[in-house]
């Protein structure tokens, strides 16, 4: 008992996170490109709940409403922008009703809240509306998804979900909202998966 | 705890649970700040904190990390805020419940951004409600409040 959780501290970061979890990449190549896109299959599931992907927008920078939510999918009331800071900032910072708060949850009628600023992520890493292949595709390539291998896209959800950012908010959006499926640690073995394995994306 | 609200330092017994607007008004009897639907959607609360329009009802009392500004604080009648002066002059308001809000969101506006288009005007402000609509003077007090604040 000891030594496995003497391993798993090795494996993850030390530290008060928000939502912890273990990055435990396993050895490349040893996940068959079948189970790789198996794991792939899960990881979009998270990546297009509208939880993940309402924000992950494009160059219009309207962040979406869609979801259980919502009759039909639709920009964001209020003629909202992200603007290019993707913050906000040229006009209504998301911060200013999407509060950067000390906890995930929220009232269900709320604006929501994280303990990060509220934010667009980058454009690059857009991905609303786009199916599983396209998605895939952006998200192994480093040009697109921050400069990260598939190690670091895993340390990456790891360190977000640490200190309350969106990851983690997308698995406890607090107040009743539907939360992304499968959960962080699930997410983040499904994205070692489907690295192991070289990355594979469906045809 | 304790907060700074328009430069002075307020001790206050509160659930640090408790929204801002709550303290404001209940607290310390700053009434400018209007409650209006305590979800986010309406902008009647909205307040500075650290320069930043915040709405009121959405954060609470333990999040609020930086200087408060309500309308209060703002200007005085004596040397009102370019945007207050602006909005006597176009005399945008009708019943006024929605004002103090929208003053805060604009002066936030100009903070930003000198020099806002029209399009810019209506993101930034299409989350602050005026059930009187007054929409029309309150873009153009904008506007002027820009011109004399040394934008285009």
């Amino acid at each position: 008992m000891i030594r496995v959780l003497a391993l798993l501290l090795m494996a993850g970061p030390a530290g008060a996170e928000v939502m912890p979890s273990i990055v435990a990449p396993p050895e490349e190549g040893s996940v068959s490109p079948a189970d790789g896109l198996a794991a792939w299959d899960r990881v979009h599931q998270v990546v297009s709940h509208p939880r993940c992907a309402n924000c992950h927008v494009g160059s219009d920078h309207l962040p979406m409403w869609s979801g259980p939510e919502f009759p039909e999918p639709r920009p964001h009331g209020m003629a909202i922008s992200g603007g290019d800071s993707r913050m906000g900032i040229e006009t209504l910072p998301c911060a200013t009703c999407h509060v950067t708060a000390s906890t995930l949850d929220s009232d269900p009628r709320q604006a929501p809240n994280a303990m990060i600023p509220w934010q667009l992520p980058p454009v690059e890493m857009a991905w609303f509306g786009l199916d599983s292949a396209a998605i895939c595709r952006q998200l192994r390539d480093p040009a697109l998804n921050g400069g990260r291998d598939w190690v670091e896209l895993a340390q990456h959800l790891q360190e977000d979900a640490g200190h309350g950012g969106f990851v983690a908010w997308g698995f406890a959006p607090g107040g009743g909202r539907e939360a992304a499926p499968l959960g962080l640690q699930t997410h983040i073995d499904d994205v070692l998966k489907w690295g192991a394995a070289g990355q594979p994306c469906p045809e | 705890m304790e907060l700074i609200v328009n430069g002075q330092r307020r001790s206050l017994e509160a659930d640090p649970q408790m929204p801002l607007l709550w303290a404001l008004r209940d607290l310390l009897g700053l009434t400018g700040t209007k409650y209006g639907c305590g979800i986010a959607q309406c902008g009647a609360c909205t307040v500075h904190v650290d320069g930043m329009a915040v709405r009121a009802c959405q954060i609470r009392l333990a999040d609020v990390t930086g200087e408060v500004t309500t309308i209060e604080g703002l200007g005085t009648p004596d040397a009102p805020h370019p945007v207050q002066t602006a909005w006597i002059g176009e005399q945008v308001a009708q019943c006024g419940y929605c004002q103090s809000g929208q003053i805060m969101q604009a002066a936030a506006l100009l903070s930003l951004n000198g020099d806002p288009t029209d399009e810019d005007i209506d993101r930034a402000m299409s989350g602050n409600l005026c059930r009187c609509a007054t929409y029309p003077r309150i873009r153009a007090a904008i506007r002027a409040a820009a011109l004399r604040m040394g934008g285009v």
